[in-house]
């Protein structure tokens, strides 16, 4: 039961794409994201959509798992396309209720932000399914690394992130280890109603918390025998290097966005073609 | 130079006792003037009960708790001094009671390389380190595992790895195996023995269990906080009712031996393996 909740969502292969820096792979997220808001036209939706196509084919993670994350926003993508669809005014009206009104403008505009949304969800995806949640961390810390100057604290942060990924399959164990000692002398989890349901968590969480704090308490110290004094004089074993595909991989982004700036100002001349 | 050297070594706590008059603030000495000295490349156990005073000493040999008054040195190096902290923790690694508490990263390699990377080890060297470390615990088919997959004593074999790839000269180990099963337990002595025995490392092990205590060279009975024997294990363990006394069990062999004893049998006080008890039962017969 609750043991199979899977933390990162890690899809282990072999393909370009996982072989791929995972600080490239930020970047190229980043970059899209951005591209995202900046295409107008079909044109434009049609040549992500083939690029992404493109890149989830070269990933060699099956579409089923791209497209899982979609579930979890399915409620605000269905109310995004309802305010778009009837709140959007515009001149080539086709049915009007009270103040719902259906306009071709509206139609458009529906399609767009959903797909817009659609492509957000399955574009970072794409890179949690490619990227082991150790990469993920190491990239983010060398990427804020800039930062540290203004006081982010990059190396903390990433330090955090290790340590909460180490511990929360430990604490999901406990958690259901306390569940059956509670169950076992006669706690009642699956019935009642919701406020009954809530307030049968707290002989969980209380005895969690209490041995979360300890367990902290021991790793610190642990921590500290082992000489941890933060990031100061701090070298890795796995220094992160770029390879000829990373530079590859840079080099097909700046292709890709040069191409979506175009067709946005070809969009913008030629607006009649939508 | 002496691995390590107490002298009056005492740690005082201040506990906060809840009375009718509101809290009161009492004065707790952990460690009462202990006298110590720990060659280099000894086995030396630490023995005591709960709440003797014990992993109170081990941490003080890592410098994580300081003295409040006395002086111990790690190979010469006073552990006040703190500009020489992280030298002192490098030389003394410290493995703890609980496997899941002390591991930093989720693949294993990691973990090991977590103190070179700590003291500033250049890459290759650590990589060759961390393969070593792994090598001497036996787990180098688990260097890409994820430790909470691992058993409590593989956890602890890794533990002891992550030292040992600091290159330290002592390991300090409290009670590392009070919370594993007995093949656990196994594994876990089978290699703090090997890396006495064959690296010559200086071991300090803190524990409650007799038939490990029987390994070391030498050991130290802690009680209340001050050193109350010392002495070869065969020497320690036959005085039964003296440790019975501290709250220590002697090893089920040496307790026979001691009833036996006691009922007239002559036989010597300081057996502490079933094959000497053996080997002394079977002479007893013959000579009679």
């Amino acid at each position: 039961m609750i043991r199979d909740i899977t933390i990162g969502q890690f899809y282990p292969v072999e393909s370009p794409i996982h072989r791929l820096d995972a600080r490239v792979k930020l970047t190229l997220t980043f970059v899209y994201i951005v591209t995202l808001f900046l295409i107008n036209s079909f044109v434009g939706y049609l040549f992500v959509i083939a690029v992404l196509g493109a890149s989830i084919k070269a990933s060699k993670v099956p579409l089923k798992f791209m497209l899982k994350g979609i579930k979890g926003i399915m409620v605000i993508i269905i109310f995004t396309a309802f305010i778009n669809l009837f709140m959007t005014r515009g001149e080539q009206l086709l049915w009007q209720w009270g103040f719902l009104s259906l306009t071709v403008e509206g139609i458009v505009l529906a399609l767009k932000m959903c797909m817009r949304l659609i492509l957000l969800i399955v574009g970072s995806s794409l890179l949690t399914l490619t990227t082991t949640p150790i990469q993920l961390t190491d990239g983010i810390e060398y990427m804020l690394r800039p930062f540290k100057r203004f006081g982010m604290p990059a190396h903390e942060i990433a330090m955090m992130m290790t340590i909460a990924l180490r511990f929360i399959p430990t604490l999901l164990d406990e958690t259901d280890k306390i569940m059956k000692a509670q169950q076992a002398r006669g706690a009642d989890f699956d019935t009642g109603s919701l406020m009954q349901k809530a307030k049968s968590l707290i002989p969980i969480l209380v005895p969690l918390f209490i041995s979360a704090f300890r367990r902290a308490e021991e790793l610190a110290m642990a921590m500290e025998a082992r000489c941890y004094h933060g990031d100061e004089n701090r070298t890795r074993m796995n220094r992160m290097q770029m390879h000829r595909r990373d530079y590859g991989a840079f080099v097909v982004g700046a292709i890709y966005l040069v191409v979506i700036i175009g067709l946005r100002y070809a969009g913008n001349t030629f607006s009649s073609l939508i | 130079m002496k691995m390590v050297k107490a002298e009056g070594l005492t740690y005082e706590y201040i506990k906060m006792l809840e009375t009718d008059h509101g809290t009161e603030e009492e004065k707790v000495a952990a460690l009462k003037a202990v006298d110590l000295e720990i060659e280099k490349g000894e086995f030396v156990v630490v023995l005591g009960h709960n709440g003797s005073g014990k992993s109170t000493f081990a941490k003080h040999i890592n410098a994580l708790l300081l003295p409040t008054q006395g002086t111990i040195w790690v190979e010469g190096m006073d552990t006040k001094d703190g500009e020489l902290i992280w030298e002192i923790r490098q030389t003394a690694g410290m493995v703890f009671q609980n496997p899941d508490n002390q591991l930093v990263a989720t693949v294993v390699e990691e973990d090991i390389a977590f103190g070179p990377e700590n003291m500033g080890v250049a890459p290759e060297e650590i990589r060759r380190r961390v393969d070593e470390a792994l090598a001497t615990v036996h787990m180098e088919e688990y260097a890409k595992h994820t430790p909470s997959k691992l058993s409590g004593g593989q956890k602890q074999r890794i533990a002891i790895a992550g030292v040992l790839a600091m290159k330290p000269d002592c390991i300090v180990l409290d009670e590392p195996t009070a919370m594993l099963d007995p093949v656990g337990r196994k594994e876990v002595m089978e290699t703090i023995e090997r890396l006495n025995k064959d690296e010559g490392i200086t071991i300090i092990l803190i524990t409650h269990y007799m038939d490990e205590a029987v390994r070391g060279d030498r050991v130290y009975v802690i009680d209340d906080g001050q050193v109350v024997m010392q002495g070869r294990p065969k020497e320690i363990f036959s005085q039964v009712e003296r440790l019975q006394q501290y709250g220590l069990d002697v090893p089920q062999v040496t307790e026979v031996a001691h009833l036996l004893r006691k009922e007239g049998l002559n036989i010597p006080a300081d057996i502490l393996t079933v094959e000497e008890m053996v080997g002394t039962l079977c002479q007893f017969k013959l000579t009679t």
